[in-house]
């Protein structure tokens, strides 16, 4: 090798790069040679000047500042500063078993109020409530039960403890006040406008479902969590987790960068709940929310309550709906998003019987718990079954539905004549 | 932190910001060396890294190749680098413009960053190899990884590194010897 060859090999020699032979070579050539001994020299010098300033710069450290101009700009961007320290650090974004009920509850009001609402005194409205989730004032989201397909979708505005619900088949308003455990129902078309209470498992529900939203933004635990990776919605880059409970699951899309969650998708038992369009502190008109009646509107004097529901209710309700929409059969299929879809045509059947207002809304009230009553089966995780589909109005002989009483080691099988009996696990129909 | 920036920058596209961490621990000397060298300045550069940093966060999304974060990473920061000079311009002139004087004053160029400074004047390939050795504190072995070339590339890309280097720190030294 000439000088020239061996000046290439000078950084690696520094650098401890070469093998033995090479090694031995430069060292011996380097004995030799005083060009190539001060040639050396330099490329050290430089070598130390390059590995001291690189330590003197790795002494500063950036770390801390850099996260926390992201927090600071992500503030900025958010417009919801207080928040993003929080949404920074969440990892995943956990749902907890019970609090799925909310949701269940949230439902079980609207399919009451639906219920109550088609009766003759021109009653219903609905607003649900989410306490703020995350110091968010206001939340505005589109809540679907069933498929999003053809399940009725609800938007609610929620304001505090204040909940106004709209419903996409359906022209009445709700407005609910968690803290008083009152809800205000409106009917535009009629004007008509009613109190409703909704105290009990409803109430508890739905306080239920504010804790589920908070939860659901701040929640920093580790459960097991399966992670489902990036899509779109609407243009926005998300993440998905879903989260499975003994008697639920659930899926939760939120904005990758934000962490806000802007969609979810809870399987409760047999019925599934979409929440979408989710917006956190949108400025709201207050008096979206209000519990007074509005201007117009007429009161109605009657007291309603959804604080009880019993199988007898829901009996009502396979019973007007065989009757009075499907000729004398029962459903093909029996969901919560069935029941939602139908409540409209129902109450509208309601309305055409030739009975008085006052028994008219004393079915529409027994319809509406009788909703109530199938709604919370999953929520509390009572196994049921239908089979309803092609038995005939007063066939004694097939049974139509059976669950299984919480706590109870019998069961409740209804029959195609509407009788309800206990009946023993091994003597269940097949 | 012996993940590879493609798991990192995933990780943050994913949600989870926190791990953004990791990729700056990993890049802030490399940045604050080739900032320095460009600037002339540690203040200056740490200003500058940590803009690049916040901005090379912002924009993850439109990082196509996740494992090409470092170079991605210096384009940010050459960007950043120049808007600094151009506004640092301005304010000079500013500043003369107010103090009446005609002659902009020469750039603060301390002789702590002439190193740094030749380091950022090397063609591309030399100065990532010189960056990730000295100041991102990379073995030569997780150069040729990073950079996918054979160890020997990444020694005579240094030794080539090197002799550029002296050649232009010397240039300086007998310029500023001739002063």
């Amino acid at each position: 090798m000439n000088c020239a060859e061996y000046k290439e090999l000078l950084v690696g020699y520094i650098e401890g790069l070469l093998d033995e032979t090479e090694k031995r070579s430069v060292a011996q050539h380097l004995r030799d040679c005083a060009v190539c001994r001060a040639e050396l020299k330099e490329t050290s010098n430089l070598y130390s000047r390059l590995v001291n300033n690189g330590k003197n710069l790795a002494q500063t450290n950036l770390e801390d500042a850099v996260l926390e101009r992201i927090i600071r700009e992500q503030n900025v961007r958010l417009k919801t500063a207080s928040k993003i320290g929080a949404s920074l650090k969440i990892r995943r974004i956990i749902m907890e078993s019970k609090i799925t009920r909310f949701a269940a509850a949230a439902a079980i009001i609207v399919a009451v109020l639906m219920g109550i609402h088609q009766l003759g005194g021109g009653t219903v409205t609905f607003a649900d409530v989410i306490k703020p989730i995350l110091n968010a004032r206001t939340v505005v989201l589109d809540f679907i039960v069933g498929s999003e397909e053809t399940g009725p979708v609800m938007h609610d505005i929620v304001v505090g403890s204040k909940i106004r619900r709209t419903i996409s088949n359906m022209a009445t308003i709700m407005v609910i006040d968690l803290d008083k455990g009152k809800m205000l129902t409106l009917d535009p078309p009629s004007k008509g406008a009613a109190y409703v209470g909704i105290e009990g498992p409803l109430r508890e529900g739905t306080k239920n479902l504010v804790e589920f939203v908070r939860k659901v933004i701040t929640n920093l635990k580790d459960l097991p969590v399966e992670k489902l990776g990036q899509r779109k919605i609407d243009g926005r880059k998300v993440v998905g987790f879903l989260a499975r409970g003994q008697n639920e699951q659930i899926t939760i899309w939120a904005d990758s960068r934000t962490a806000q969650p802007i969609r979810i998708e809870m399987m409760l038992g047999q019925t599934l709940y979409i929440l979408k369009n989710i917006e956190f502190d949108v400025p709201v008109d207050e008096s979206l929310v209000s519990m007074d009646v509005p201007a117009g509107y007429m009161l109605s004097d009657k007291q309603f309550d959804m604080s009880n529901f019993t199988e007898q209710d829901f009996i009502t309700v396979l019973r007007l709906w065989a009757e009075h929409l499907l000729g004398g059969s029962f459903p093909q299929s029996l969901t919560v998003g069935d029941l939602m879809s139908l409540t409209p045509r129902m109450g509208e059947k309601i309305g055409q019987l030739n009975i008085s207002d006052e028994e008219k809304t004393q079915l529409g009230m027994t319809m509406g718990k009788g909703f109530v009553f199938f709604q919370q089966l999953d929520p509390n995780g009572i196994t049921w079954h239908y089979a309803g589909s092609g038995v005939k109005l007063g066939d004694a002989s097939k049974a139509i539905f059976w669950y299984q009483p919480k706590g109870s080691q019998i069961y409740r099988v209804i029959y195609g004549d509407l009788s309800a009996k206990d009946v023993a696990p091994e003597n269940l129909p097949k | 932190m012996s993940e590879t920036d493609q798991y990192y920058v995933e990780r943050c596209l994913d949600g989870h910001p926190d791990d953004f961490r990791y990729l700056v621990r990993r890049y802030q000397g490399v940045l604050l060396a080739h900032l320095a060298g460009k600037l002339g300045n540690k203040d200056k550069a740490e200003e500058a890294a940590q803009e690049s940093l916040v901005r090379a966060y912002f924009k993850m999304d439109s990082l196509e190749k996740p494992d090409s974060f470092f170079s991605w990473l210096l384009g940010i920061a050459d960007r950043v680098a120049k808007e600094h000079q151009r506004q640092e311009q301005i304010r000079r002139q500013r500043e003369a413009i107010r103090s009446f004087s005609e002659e902009a004053p020469s750039p603060e160029f301390s002789q702590d960053y002439a190193l740094e400074a030749a380091i950022a004047e090397l063609p591309e390939a030399y100065r990532q190899v010189i960056l990730l050795r000295y100041y991102g504190h990379h073995s030569c072995n997780q150069i040729a990884e990073k950079l996918d070339m054979p160890l020997g590339t990444v020694t005579k890309t240094l030794s080539r590194a090197y002799a550029v280097l002296r050649e232009s720190l010397q240039h300086e030294c007998s310029e500023i010897g001739e002063v």
